[in-house]
């Protein structure tokens, strides 16, 4: 497709997009314009490929969003800061998701010696401290794209420390509960998997299957974190 | 996805209850504040716990665990359709995303919930590189979009730039309060610049709702001025003749995109003559 073509294409499949939606549900947009009460904070990667949304299978209302280059939480950046004021301490999001991903060409720019050049070199030093905060475990690995893989995993554990030292966070944690997560996008295969850090862990569910049942089916939530759909009994 | 929700249904039922013990005056507290009314007015779902610290009893703090843990898995449980979805569509398709990125697309766009950038355009994964902040700014100091322009322009060779704002933008509602934000002041700082740029005009509107919609739609065509400003953006259009501005607001009541039609070339000559990066 041209460049000319992309730009009418995004244009024109709005139009049948916002046309298809409100046959559907003639309510949605009235709906969305009464306002927005979003349960999640996403934090991730401008990355084209990392569409929040669309790889949460969720819809516009559920995801307050947050995209800079390699999902990068620096605790003094205004832009990042804002956001974060705004969702957790007036939207009052009940998540805050940090997402990392493969294939990262912010991560792959850590990891080379060459200088970027312009404003990016600046804004990439967390990750450039996470390089050599975690040199030996980094040159260890033979294989470039785990070696990407594995500092954008620890870029979020970074991100993590940085969300969870935030005064609002912290605030929200203690009086309403907050849950963060630090989680990791593969874009070979498309799946999001938990890192473990943050406020949640697994162990909440430990021990025993967890069920929620439904009218045509019920949810089941394995001890592994991963979850089921079976049909109702 | 479909199945899950109806999963959920007992639990929404038990949350219902729960948030009706719980106490009114923390609900009224967070929706009376002139902020909060600016964002949402109508959209609080029963399922929405608001609670406080002091007076949440332990069964309503277990509900509420229950309740984080079943919304939070959901999400993985949507991915994972999502993937077989994508899979059972074109086998290859995460094959051919990791590979790389060639996207056509820089979007600078609003977090506010609502507007997700690829589902309203429907373009795909790959298409649009994304950055999203508070009422879609592009402030010269600030090194996080500023990194995203420089990328998208220098790097990814991006050959559209578009600015997105909405109409009821919370930001800009928040930015016009006569109130102390704090830490937001900085950041909505930029948007009472552009009403005072734009002072005559708008003060001229006599409407209120009428005036927010032209400071969202002034607000996009000074952003898209801000991304001209850029040395990445004078020096590869003077280079290669892109990428090109765009200024489109979405309005949440029909879902469909205004194209602000933002005149790029005299904007370009304008900014020139004063901010000319390319020597």
């Amino acid at each position: 497709m041209s460049s000319e073509n992309t730009f009418h294409y995004a244009l024109s499949s709005n139009n049948a997009w916002a046309g298809y939606k409100a046959h559907q549900n003639p309510q949605f947009f009235p709906k969305l314009a009464g306002g927005q009460s979003p349960e999640i904070l996403w934090i991730g990667c401008s990355d084209s490929r990392c569409p929040e949304t669309t790889i949460l299978g969720m819809q516009p209302g559920d995801v307050f969003v947050h995209r800079n280059i390699a999902n990068i939480v620096s605790p003094t950046d205004i832009n990042t800061t804002a956001v974060i004021e705004y969702a957790v301490a007036h939207l009052k999001v009940k998540h805050v998701v940090l997402c990392g991903h493969s294939a990262c060409g912010g991560a792959a720019a850590a990891l080379s010696d060459a200088r970027v050049g312009g404003v990016l070199d600046t804004w990439l030093l967390p990750l450039k401290t996470v390089r050599f905060n975690h040199a030996e475990e980094l040159d260890a690995i033979t294989d470039d794209k785990e070696r990407t893989i594995r500092i954008a995993q620890l870029n979020v554990e970074a991100g993590i420390r940085v969300l969870m030292n935030n005064a609002t966070i912290r605030e929200a944690i203690a009086e309403r509960g907050l849950e963060v997560h630090g989680v990791f996008f593969d874009i070979g295969c498309g799946r999001i998997k938990e890192l473990g850090c943050g406020t949640a862990h697994k162990s909440s569910h430990a021990g025993h299957d967890h069920v929620v049942r439904g009218k045509h089916g019920q949810l089941v939530f394995g001890q592994d974190g991963e979850a089921e759909i079976a049909a109702a009994q | 996805m479909f199945s899950i929700r109806l999963g959920l249904s007992p639990l929404l039922h038990s949350s219902k209850q729960a948030s009706s013990a719980l106490p009114r005056l923390a609900l009224h507290r967070t929706t009376t504040t002139p902020l909060r009314l600016a964002i949402s007015t109508a959209n609080t779902t029963p399922r929405r716990f608001c609670s406080s610290h002091s007076s949440t009893s332990e069964k309503d703090r277990k509900d509420i665990t229950m309740y984080l843990q079943e919304t939070h898995d959901k999400v993985f449980e949507n991915n994972k359709s999502w993937a077989a979805e994508q899979v059972a569509k074109d086998p290859d398709f995460f094959k051919k995303l990791s590979s790389g990125q060639n996207p056509e697309y820089l979007w600078i766009g609003c977090s506010d919930s609502r507007i997700p950038a690829e589902q309203i355009t429907g373009l795909q994964p790959g298409d649009a590189f994304v950055h999203r902040n508070i009422a879609n700014l592009v402030c010269n100091t600030d090194l996080n979009v500023m990194s995203v322009i420089e990328y998208a322009v220098k790097h990814l060779k991006v050959k559209h730039i578009v600015v997105c704002g909405h109409y009821g933008c919370g930001g800009v509602k928040a930015a016009m309060t006569p109130k102390d934000l704090g830490l937001m002041n900085p950041w909505l700082r930029n948007i009472r610049d552009v009403y005072r740029l734009h002072e005559k005009e708008l003060d001229a509107i006599p409407d209120e709702e009428a005036r927010y919609e032209r400071l969202v739609e002034l607000n996009v065509y000074e952003q898209c001025r801000n991304v001209v400003k850029t040395a990445a953006l004078q020096q590869s259009y003077a280079e290669n003749g892109f990428p090109v501005i765009h200024g489109w607001v979405f309005n949440f009541r029909d879902g469909l995109l205004k194209d602000l039609n933002v005149d790029f070339q005299t904007i370009l000559k304008d900014i020139q003559k004063i901010y000319n990066l390319t020597d």
